[in-house]
């Protein structure tokens, strides 16, 4: 207890004292800061070997009778039937997602000088590589499968897999 | 003081609901008809430089299939997508892949929220998703030439040119080839060449006397030339094809008075699809023999609502092509002008047992 006690006021001595050293950034100050930017690569993998749940209806990706990947479903209607996006797996890799704030006031055929703002400038990974990734489009009755009289109409599942080719930036800014 | 596990959590609740206490004194709900007061700045979206390209080929390990249709005679339906493209115009049927903006920076995609005061749906608050918005034709481009200049059109997009050659009308293709069963392969490809989208839009909002989301959809698409063709993938300029020259599609589906309500069944799990029949508080003061008001200030009220119903061009959609040419054979000019859809019901259900 006692070591607890002087670990807390140490910690708290260390921090008052660079709390001395701290000044207030005001909103003009932060306008000034040019940033640099931030750069992005990762892995995303849903339900790569199945989920959690295993009954009638999920189950592991080996078991052939069985649907092993995630699912969201949405009602759009009191007391209606739900949209399913079902068996949602497989893995998305990307490689330098940047993000930045950019000025822009020229290009763009001459909407850049008329333009003349900051944007939030979102730039779309180098590489973009899909393993295995797979999605249902769907509409079922009730929200879960096993739910009292449940009933599912699959309207297609799309499959890919491979290096996709996605280039450009995504431009960001509130419009009047 | 030793304290009971059930007082150490008493005394901990109080003091995290102490800082709450304070807070949610100041907090009150937003009603729909708050928020349709809210009349904020929208979030604008441009695509630069923007390239897409993905589609099926096994020799470079590919794979972008679509699967889980089933014929009718109960065959299972493999569609192998050879490629999905959106590029700069000239692209020849998606081999050049070159950047193309989408949106301006002037007059971009947007999302945004409405005050449902100001478009007829009154103390709703009303999400859209907008592309870029038609203009006047002082300014505007023409919405089908690919060497518009300013001035010629209502179209806000911009055709690539010399001095900006990305413009902001893209080429777009969805090449396919089709299986069934044990048949062979079959190609089915539809490439859309420098297409515009301006003025199209959806709006959704939740339907009080309903509880449905409702929806109001505008679906412009203009483009040079729509080819549906049944080439090869390797040779997409073969001769069996329907080329549709000056293709122009208004589609309108739902409105304020008649919503497009998009939902599923809650017995069969079917998609619906509900345009519900147009109405009027006062309709019974219409004089159902001449179809005029019976001169009440009610009947006027309903006269002068249908009368701007079936004459509003706003609500009608239209198609229209100046030159339908099937593998080399021109059949000339088409169009299907003030389509009105008074009443829609669309039920999906499964084929299978």
């Amino acid at each position: 207890m006692i070591r607890l006690i002087r670990t807390s006021i140490m910690l708290l001595a260390f921090s008052s004292l660079c709390s001395a050293e701290m000044t207030k950034i005001t909103d003009d100050d932060l306008a000034g800061v040019i940033g640099q930017g931030v750069y992005l690569s990762g892995e995303i993998s849903i339900n790569e070997n199945g989920g959690p749940l295993a009954n009638s209806f999920f189950g592991a990706c080996t078991d052939a009778n069985k649907e092993c990947g995630a699912r969201l479903s949405f009602q759009t209607q009191q007391g209606g039937g739900w949209f399913v996006l079902g068996n949602i797996k497989g893995t998305i890799a990307f490689e330098g997602l940047t993000l930045q704030v950019r000025n822009i006031s020229s290009g763009f055929g001459g909407d850049g000088a008329l333009f003349n703002k900051d944007v939030m400038e979102i730039g779309l990974p180098e590489s973009l590589r899909m393993n295995d990734f797979q999605f249902t489009l769907a509409t079922s009755s009730n929200a879960r499968p096993g739910d009292a009289g449940f009933q599912q109409v699959d309207l297609l599942t799309v499959e890919m897999d491979g290096e996709v080719t996605l280039d450009g930036n995504l431009l960001i800014f509130p419009t009047p | 003081m030793f304290l009971t596990a059930q007082n150490k959590l008493k005394v901990i609740t109080f003091l995290v609901l102490m800082p709450f206490g304070y807070a949610s004194a100041e907090l009150t709900s937003l009603s729909d008809n708050d928020l349709s007061e809210v009349d904020g700045a929208g979030i604008g979206l441009v695509m630069e430089d923007f390239v897409f390209s993905f589609g099926n080929d096994p020799a470079n390990d590919k794979v972008f299939k679509i699967t889980g249709l089933t014929s009718t005679s109960g065959e299972s339906v493999v569609v192998n997508v050879n490629q999905l493209y959106i590029a700069r115009s000239n692209s020849n049927y998606g081999t050049t892949l070159d950047g193309v903006n989408l949106g301006r920076l002037t007059n971009p995609y947007e999302i945004d929220l409405l005050d449902g005061d100001d478009i007829g749906l009154t103390g709703e608050a009303v999400l859209q998703l907008a592309a870029p918005t038609k203009v006047d034709a002082s300014v505007g481009y023409d919405c089908l030439d690919t060497n518009a200049v300013a001035g010629s059109g209502t179209c806000s997009s911009r055709p690539s040119s010399a001095s900006w050659v990305n413009g902001e009308r893209p080429d777009i293709g969805l090449e396919m080839e089709v299986n069934v069963g044990v048949e062979a392969p079959r190609n089915m490809n539809i490439n859309a060449s420098s297409a515009v989208f301006d003025g199209s839009y959806i709006r959704l909002w939740g339907d009080e006397g309903t509880n449905k989301m409702a929806a109001e959809f505008r679906l412009n698409f203009y483009t040079p030339e729509l080819e549906i063709s049944t080439c090869s993938q390797v040779n997409q300029g073969c001769g069996s094809s329907m080329k549709m020259r000056d293709f122009e599609l208004e589609l309108a589906l739902g409105n304020t008075f008649q919503p497009l309500y998009f939902g599923a069944d809650s017995i069969t799990g079917g998609l619906t699809i509900e345009i519900a029949k147009i109405t009027h508080d006062y309709i019974n003061n219409i004089d159902l023999g001449t179809g005029l008001s019976d001169g009440t200030v009610d009947g006027d009220a309903a006269f002068a609502f249908f009368q701007d119903y079936y004459t509003n061009p706003a609500y009608r959609s239209n198609i229209a092509v100046s030159d339908l040419n099937i593998s080399g054979t021109s059949l000339g000019s088409s169009k299907v002008e003030g389509l009105l859809i008074q009443y829609l019901d669309v039920k999906f259900r499964d084929l299978s047992p």
